[in-house]
């Protein structure tokens, strides 16, 4: 009765009633996976996003990268990669980490056409991201700049399970010691040399796998036992 | 597709199957693949996976077994597993993840519509084991068409330090250093750099014909502005360096500092270097030093070999032919000396001289066949020559034998009628260690001297042991004893189970089995060949071998002897000794790929012996 009225879904089925076409009317129109399902059963999205910065609301989202999971394998055919137009002009300190230059980015899609691929992609499919509040804050204001409508997908942030995973190994946290790429180095995949959306996407979807591993050795959890709760 | 998979893309890419794939098809390959973490423990192939799948390894190891549970093979970064995309029915290897992993794979649905599309690709991955040995060897053999002895570098060249002499040393004292190290120009150095440069020309023009005080410093009548090369320097280059500015010598440099002095006449020496000119001055030497100094140039006509892609069949072949030279040389140097023989003898050669499988790299194993005519007081006289050519012999390189298996020991320096009693004793009452030592005298070929002593005890030999089960079948249990690795893990040769060694003993992992094997089948097909791959192509013609299995043998020998070959012109190459350990590390893909073919046809060769004669029981 209570997740009824107040659950996920319930708030799902209310921003739903809000649409009436489009890309974000279709994610909402199924419900989300159930919690109590095998996560070898549920698809997962991987998504990074590069952007300006980490104002929400005065900084661009640069390029995307995301990637599914199935079956608990990283599918490389969903492999996606794509920078945003954007008419602004790039700040020098965010060119020079992600190397993308003005060029670049006008040869880039639309912001529209970036939102409604990702959209379409988390149909049925559970987001997961690394430190996912960037990214689902950005998408959010996306949602509402574009479709008039908040953003609303259950999440699997990597970097609270695997910092309840280290709490659990009781491992003492550093300042560093929740990024990615401390993370891969700690779990020993291999460190990609590239720093872009797709190859983080990719990197964060190997650290998924890793720590589902390292917390159910048999593979055996739930979206529930990863945190979903809704 | 996207540039952001590079690096994945980069990776399947240097795999050894994948190397020669179209770049779209390679692009096709990347975006079909699934990335998984296999946790350590867990079964692999995953069973969670439904569909036959290529796995490649990022990360981690994965051990496979048979359905004996015998490790069969470890992966780890970079391998591949295929099996299951190779067999139409249900592949017998299991394994487990031995340390966490992270997998690339791909439905073999894909691979098979991929060499569908590409024949290169599809050669690649259905070739057998033998067809990839065969390919290899082959492909070794056409490069050295291509390849001439012009791909020398400047530094295999320098085979004496440069004279130097400091800028303000006096022309008199020049030349007298000239004179005493014998060279037609020395290096002349200041502050430790090189300044310029005298020849004998300039002592001649610049010094003599101007009438020069005798206090005059080299440094008023050198040639400055030089051109010098690095040691790197292909030596074609430095021959167009030579020719197009009309100068005579050429300074080599390593780090800015000068390690030679390369001048036309090394040049021309050089190419002069070849078997033929060896032989005949072998012929013409009258001395041991003569010979030691000819024989110097041995390690050099390795390289030039080698480097000319010669077949390491023939590389054995023209080194065993230069120590018999040597060797009837130095007998000829010894009856000057010690007068005629008391009474005729024949001179064998043993071990890989006598299989004609030498190196420049090799020991001696040699015996001494004397007449029955022989009288107590005569062995005097063979004991001297023994010590005279083994000497010789050990001078020149041909290091004395560790196991004493040479004419100089008493034991081996006997007559025809003790001899027939070894052979016949070895054969009637086998013991495995004393046939352990006996090899190297199954391998004997006459090298000087009366040839008909040894001809009818080894006919004798022959036909004795060939009725002899028993000896046979412990001449086959010592042929088991060398075992070859099952393959490379990581930066270590797999030995088998728990077992890792950090260098590849190519001689007794890989060479040694194959000789052992061809010995086995002269003896028991009482085929009169000695050399290996001439056993093998015998009993192959006798229909004791398959056709299949002969033509693999020799072709893995070959591959395993060039590699070998290759390694020890590469020490050469830099001044070290010439040896047989290969460093894994230093292996290519490639390379590691069909060493495990080679391995696994001389696993196979074993397999067939060991059932055939039951040799497990003996040992």
């Amino acid at each position: 009765m209570w997740s009824k009225l107040f659950g996920i879904n319930a708030k799902r089925q209310r921003l739903f009633e809000l649409l009436h076409s489009g890309a974000l009317y279709d994610l909402y129109s199924d419900p989300f996976p159930n919690p109590k399902s095998l996560i070898k059963d549920v698809s997962f999205v991987v998504l990074d996003f590069e952007t300006t910065g980490l104002d929400i609301k005065n900084d661009h989202v640069i390029s995307v990268g995301l990637v599914e999971i199935q079956n608990l394998g990283i599918k490389l055919t969903t492999a996606w990669h794509n920078i945003i137009k954007t008419e602004k002009n790039l700040p020098e300190s965010s060119t020079v980490i992600h190397k993308i230059t003005d060029d670049m980015l006008l040869q880039g899609v639309g912001l529209r056409v970036a939102l409604d691929k990702i959209l379409t992609s988390l149909k049925g499919h559970i987001l997961i991201a690394h430190h996912a509040q960037v990214e689902l804050g950005f998408l959010n204001r996306l949602c509402q700049d574009i479709y008039k409508c908040n953003f609303l997908i259950p999440t699997i942030d990597t970097q609270l399970l695997a910092k309840r995973q280290l709490l659990r190994n009781q491992i003492m946290l550093q300042e560093n010691s929740l990024r990615l790429f401390h993370l891969r180095d700690r779990y020993n995949l291999p460190a990609y040399k590239a720093h872009n959306a797709l190859s983080d996407a990719i990197s964060t979807a190997e650290l998924f796998l890793v720590l589902v591993a390292e917390l159910y050795p048999d593979l055996d959890c739930t979206l529930k036992d990863l945190g979903l709760k809704y | 597709m996207d540039i952001e998979l590079q690096e994945i893309r980069d990776f399947v890419a240097q795999h050894v199957l994948f190397d020669e794939l179209p770049s779209a098809l390679l692009d096709r390959l990347v975006n079909h693949l699934t990335i998984r973490y296999l946790r350590r423990g867990q079964v692999f192939p995953p069973v969670e996976i439904a569909d036959r799948q290529l796995y490649l390894l990022r990360s981690g190891a994965v051990e496979l077994r048979d359905s004996d549970g015998n490790l069969i093979e470890k992966l780890a970064e970079d391998d591949s597993f295929i099996e299951q995309c190779l067999h139409n029915n249900k592949v017998d290897i299991s394994g487990h993840v031995c340390e966490d992993c992270l997998v690339y794979h791909i439905p073999c649905s894909i691979i098979q519509k991929m060499r569908a599309e590409s024949v290169d690709f599809d050669k690649q991955f259905s070739n057998s084991v033998e067809q990839r040995i065969k390919n290899a060897v082959s492909q070794g053999q056409q490069r050295g068409d291509t390849q001439s002895a012009m791909h020398y570098l400047a530094r295999d060249l320098t085979d004496r330090d440069p004279v130097i002499v400091p800028s303000n040393e006096t022309v008199v004292n020049t030349a007298r250093l000239m004179t005493e190290e014998n060279v037609s120009s020395v290096l002349v150095v200041e502050n430790n750099k090189l300044v310029g440069m005298i020849t004998d020309r300039d002592l001649r023009r610049r010094y003599i014909a101007k009438g020069l005080d005798k206090d005059t410093p080299v440094s008023k009548i050198m040639t400055t502005n030089l051109i010098t090369i690095e040691d790197n320097t292909m030596l074609s280059e430095a021959l167009i360096f030579l020719t197009r500015h009309q100068i005579h010598h050429l300074p080599v440099m390593k780090n800015a500092r000068p390690i030679g002095n390369l001048s036309v006449s090394d040049v021309i020496r050089h190419l002069s270097t070849n078997s033929a000119f060896i032989a005949s001055d072998i012929e013409k030497a009258n001395s041991i030093e003569a010979l030691v100094h000819i024989s110097n140039r041995l390690p050099e006509l390795h390289l030039q070999l080698v480097l000319a892609n010669t077949s390491s069949r023939q590389v054995g072949q023209i080194f065993s032919m230069l120590t018999d030279s040597l060797t009837s040389r130095l007998l000829e140097l010894a009856e000057q000396e010690l007068g005629t023989p008391p009474v005729p003898y024949v001179w064998l050669a043993g071990g890989s001289q006598g299989r004609n499988e030498q190196t420049s790299h090799s020991d001696q194993d040699n015996a001494l066949f004397i007449d029955d005519a022989m009288q107590p007081g005569d062995d005097e006289y063979f004991s001297a020559l023994s010590q005279f050519v083994s000497d010789g012999l050990n001078a020149c390189g041909y290091v004395y034998c560790p196991g004493d298996a040479m004419a100089t020991n008493p034991q081996w320096r006997q007559t025809v009628s003790v001899w027939r009693d070894y052979f016949n004793n070895w054969i009637e009452k086998p013991e495995q260690k004393a046939l352990m030592l006996a090899s190297i005298f199954f391998d004997l070929r006459p090298v000087y001297g009366d040839v008909s002593l040894f001809e009818s005890v080894h006919a004798e030999m022959l036909s004795n042991a060939r009725r002899n089960g028993i000896f046979i079948a412990y001449m086959v249990a010592n042929a088991l004893t060398h075992r070859p690795p099952l393959g490379f893990f990581r930066n270590f040769v797999l030995i088998h189970d728990q077992e890792h060694d950090k260098t590849l003993d190519v001689k007794h992992r890989g060479i040694v089995p194959i000789v052992d094997v061809g010995r086995v089948y002269a003896l028991s097909e009482g085929l009169n060949a000695i050399n290996t791959s001439e056993r093998i192509e015998a009993a192959c013609a006798c229909g004791a071998m398959s056709q299949e299995m002969s033509e693999n043998l020799i072709d893995a020998l070959e591959y395993i002897g060039n590699l070998r070959n290759q390694h020890q012109v590469e020490l050469i190459r830099y001044g070290q000794k010439a040896d047989n350990y290969l460093d894994p590390r230093k292996l290519s893909g490639l390379e590691r790929g069909h060493l495990k073919d080679a391995f696994s046809i001389i696993k196979s060769m074993q397999d067939v012996l060991e059932q055939r004669y039951q040799a497990g029981r003996m040992v």
